[in-house]
C-alpha cells in the first residue's frame, strides 16, 4: 500500500517536473496551432480551434520567403560544419592519443578555443570572407562552424581512442596492417558510438548557430535560425506569434529526429570482448 | 625455418635498463619458455622479438637474416597476447581471416585457411560469433587461430594463460604443446608461472632484472640450477637454502647446534641448497637435525609441511600424505646428500 502511494507520488512529481522543463516547447506547439484571433484571445495553452493555417503560411514560398531554402542551406552547413571536424580530428585525436603529439600545446589550445567568445571571430572572419568570396554561401557558414565545433570533436575523440585497447593496435601491426589500416579499420569502427555523439552534437550546434549565420549571409545562403526570424513579422503589423511559432516548430524537427534516431548509437561501447574476460 | 637469434641485445626506457645485453637461441621447432619475476623484462624481451618494440643495440636474427630494423608483420612471426586482443567489432572468422586479408590473399585460400585453423581448434561453430559472446577460453582460442593461420615462422606468447581460471589453464596448456607437437614451429613463450613453464618447455630461460641468469632445459635448471635465484625460482615448493654455513671439509657448521654432514664437496660453500622432496621425516632419535613441525598443508598424496628447526629457521619438506602429523611435534630431518646443492656468499653454484 505504501510502496503504491509513493509511486503515485513519484509520478505527480515526475509529470510536474517535465511540464515545467517543457514548458516552452509545449507553448510553442500550442500557438503554432492557433489562429491570430485565438491567440490574443485566449493566450493559454488549451488549443480550442486547432489549425494548420499558420504551418500553410510558412510552407508558402514567395519572393521574400523560401523555408526550404533555409532548410537546405542550414542542412548543408551543419553537415559540412559536423562532418568537416570528425574527418579533420579522427586522424588527429589518433596522434593525440596513441603518440602523444600536441598534448603539451596543440590539444589545450584547440580545446579552450571552446571557452572564447564566438564573437571575437566575427570581424577578422567577415574581412576573409569577402576576400575569399565566401560570404553568403552555406560552405563559408560550414567551414565556420565546423571550427566551433572542433575542439569538443577533438576532446571526445581523444578521450574514446584513449579507451580502445593498445593490444589492438598492436595486434593489428603484428597482422601487417599499416597505420592506415589500423585507423580505418580497427579504430574507427570501435569509435563508432563516439563518432555519432560528435556527429550529432556537433550537428544540432551548427543547425542552432545564430550568429554566424546573421552575419556571414544575406540572401543565398540564410540558414533556418535566421530564415526563421524573417517570418515574425512578415506580414507586417507587429510579431505574428502564431507563425513565429510554426515556423520554430519546423526548424526544431530535424536535430530532434536526428537525436532521437541516433540516440541509441550514443552509450554503447564497443570494445566488449576486446580483451580479457 | 624458424630460428630466432638474439645478439647482444639491450633496451631502455629512459634511465632504466629493462634490458641488459641479452644473448639467446630457439632452434628451429624448439619450445622456449621466459620465466622470471614481475618486472625482469621478459614481455619487453618477446616484444622486441616481435618489432612491436625496437632495440636499442644488438641485433635479432630470424633464419640467419638480421630483422632488428624490420617491421612486425615483416619478421613473420605470429603473436598471442595476454588480454587476446580480439577486434570486437569483427566476427570470429574476420578475426582470424585478418592477416590474411591485410597481405591480399585471394579469398579462396583466406576461406580454406581461415576454416582449417578453426577445425584445429575446435572453433567452427563459433565463427559467425563476436568475441563478446566467446568464453575466456574461446577467445584466447580466437587468438591462437589468428597467429596460426598465417603459418609464421615462429609464435610469440605473452603471459596467454593468465586471464584464465585454474582449471581452464590447465586444459589449454595442454592444447598449446599438442598445438606445438602438431605445428612443430618454433615458439616464444613469456609466463610468470614456474609450472608452464617446466611443463611446455623445451629450454628455459630464467630473467632476472634484464639479465639471463640461466639456459636449459626443464631439467637441467631443475638438477643444477646455477644460482639460488634460479634454484628457488624453479621448483614448486621451492628449494629450502640454508645461508651464513661454513664447510669443514665433512660437514657444513650452520651454528652451535646444527650441523649436517655432507662429506666431500670442491670449493668453500656457504649456502646450502635442499628440494623439499629431498628431505625426509625420521625418529628425532636417530638424526643430527631436529625440529617441530610448524605447520603442514595437506594436499591428498602429499603434505607440505613447514619444519622449524632451532637456530636455522623453517624448512620446507614435501611429505607422504598418509603421515600423520601434529602441529608442534618433533621430528628429525634426514636430508639426502646426494641430492644438495651448494652456493657461495654471491649465490653462485660452487
Amino acid at each position: 500500500m505504501k510502496n503504491r502511494k509513493s509511486n503515485i507520488f513519484r509520478w505527480v512529481v515526475f509529470i510536474i517536473v517535465a511540464f515545467i522543463i517543457n514548458f516552452p516547447v509545449i507553448s510553442t506547439i500550442s500557438a503554432s496551432l492557433k489562429s491570430a484571433a485565438e491567440i490574443s484571445r485566449s493566450p493559454g495553452l488549451f488549443v480550442s480551434e486547432p489549425t494548420l493555417q499558420n504551418f500553410a503560411v510558412i510552407l508558402e514560398v514567395t519572393e521574400r520567403l523560401n523555408i526550404f531554402a533555409y532548410l537546405q542551406n542550414s542542412l548543408m552547413a551543419s553537415l559540412i560544419g559536423s562532418i568537416l571536424p570528425i574527418m579533420l580530428c579522427f586522424p588527429l585525436s589518433y596522434a593525440v592519443a596513441r603518440r602523444g603529439y600536441g598534448t603539451n600545446v596543440i590539444f589545450p589550445t584547440v580545446v579552450n578555443l571552446r571557452a572564447m567568445p564566438l564573437i571575437i571571430f566575427a570581424i577578422p572572419l567577415y574581412m576573409m570572407y569577402q576576400t575569399l568570396g565566401l560570404l553568403d554561401t552555406p560552405l563559408g557558414l560550414g567551414l565556420v562552424l565546423a571550427v566551433v565545433n572542433l575542439p569538443l570533436a577533438l576532446l571526445l575523440l581523444v578521450n574514446a581512442i584513449n579507451d580502445v585497447p593498445y593490444e589492438l593496435d598492436e595486434a593489428a601491426r603484428m597482422d601487417g596492417a599499416r597505420i592506415f589500416t589500423i585507423l580505418i579499420k580497427i579504430v574507427f569502427p570501435i569509435c563508432l558510438p563516439a563518432l555519432a555523439t560528435v556527429f550529432i552534437f556537433s550537428f544540432i550546434t551548427a543547425w542552432n548557430e545564430f550568429l554566424f549565420g546573421l552575419m556571414l549571409t544575406t540572401t543565398k545562403a540564410v540558414p533556418m535560425t535566421v530564415g526563421a526570424s524573417f517570418f515574425f513579422s512578415s506580414g507586417g503589423g507587429g510579431v505574428q506569434w502564431g507563425v513565429a511559432a510554426a515556423v520554430i516548430v519546423v526548424a526544431s524537427l530535424p536535430p530532434v529526429v536526428l537525436g532521437i534516431l541516433m540516440y541509441k548509437h550514443i552509450s554503447r561501447s564497443m570494445t566488449a570482448g576486446a580483451v580479457k574476460g | 625455418m624458424g630460428t630466432i637469434e638474439l645478439k647482444n641485445v639491450k633496451k631502455s626506457f629512459g634511465t632504466t635498463d629493462v634490458i641488459k645485453d641479452v644473448s639467446l637461441i630457439a632452434e628451429e621447432g624448439e619450445f622456449v619458455v621466459f620465466v622470471g619475476p614481475s618486472g625482469c623484462g621478459k614481455s619487453t624481451l618477446l616484444r622486441l622479438i616481435s618489432g612491436l618494440e625496437e632495440t636499442d643495440d644488438g641485433t635479432i636474427h630470424i633464419d640467419g637474416e638480421d630483422v632488428t630494423k624490420l617491421d612486425p608483420y615483416d619478421r613473420n612471426l605470429s603473436m598471442v597476447f595476454q588480454s587476446y586482443a580480439l577486434y570486437p567489432h569483427m566476427s570470429v572468422y574476420e578475426n582470424i581471416a585478418f592477416a590474411l586479408r591485410t597481405a591480399r590473399v585471394p579469398k579462396p585460400e583466406i576461406d580454406r585457411k581461415v576454416r582449417e585453423a578453426a577445425e584445429t581448434l575446435k572453433l567452427t561453430s563459433y565463427l559467425d560469433r563476436k568475441p563478446k559472446d566467446l568464453s575466456g577460453g574461446q577467445r584466447q582460442r580466437v587468438a591462437i587461430g589468428r597467429a596460426i593461420v598465417r603459418e609464421p615462422k615462429g609464435f610469440l606468447f605473452d603471459e596467454p594463460l593468465s586471464n584464465l581460471d585454474a582449471a581452464l589453464r590447465t586444459q589449454t596448456r595442454i592444447e598449446i604443446a599438442k598445438l606445438h607437437k602438431q605445428l612443430g614451429s618454433t615458439m616464444i613463450y613469456v609466463t610468470h608461472d614456474q609450472i608452464e613453464a617446466m611443463t611446455l618447455a623445451d629450454k628455459i630461460v630464467v630473467l632476472k632484472d634484464g639479465q639471463v641468469m640461466q639456459i636449459g632445459s626443464p631439467k637441467e635448471l631443475y638438477a643444477r640450477p646455477n644460482s639460488t635465484f634460479v634454484a628457488q625460482f624453479i621448483g614448486s615448493p621451492k628449494m629450502n637454502l640454508l645461508p651464513n654455513g661454513s664447510y669443514d671439509g665433512q660437514a657444513m657448521q650452520f651454528n652451535k647446534n646444527v650441523k649436517i654432514t655432507v662429506g666431500s664437496v670442491q670449493g668453500k660453500p656457504t649456502v646450502l641448497g635442499v628440494r623439499p622432496e629431498d628431505i625426509t621425516l625420521c625418529d628425532p632419535e636417530a638424526s643430527e637435525l631436529r625440529a617441530k613441525v610448524a605447520i603442514y598443508e595437506f594436499h591428498g598424496a602429499d603434505n607440505n609441511v613447514f619444519v622449524d628447526v632451532p637456530g636455522l629457521g623453517n624448512l620446507n619438506i614435501r611429505a607422504d600424505g598418509k603421515l600423520d602429523l601434529k602441529d608442534g611435534q618433533s621430528v628429525g630431518l634426514k636430508v639426502d646428500t646426494s641430492q644438495i646443492h651448494y652456493f657461495d656468499d654471491s649465490g653462485a653454484r660452487v
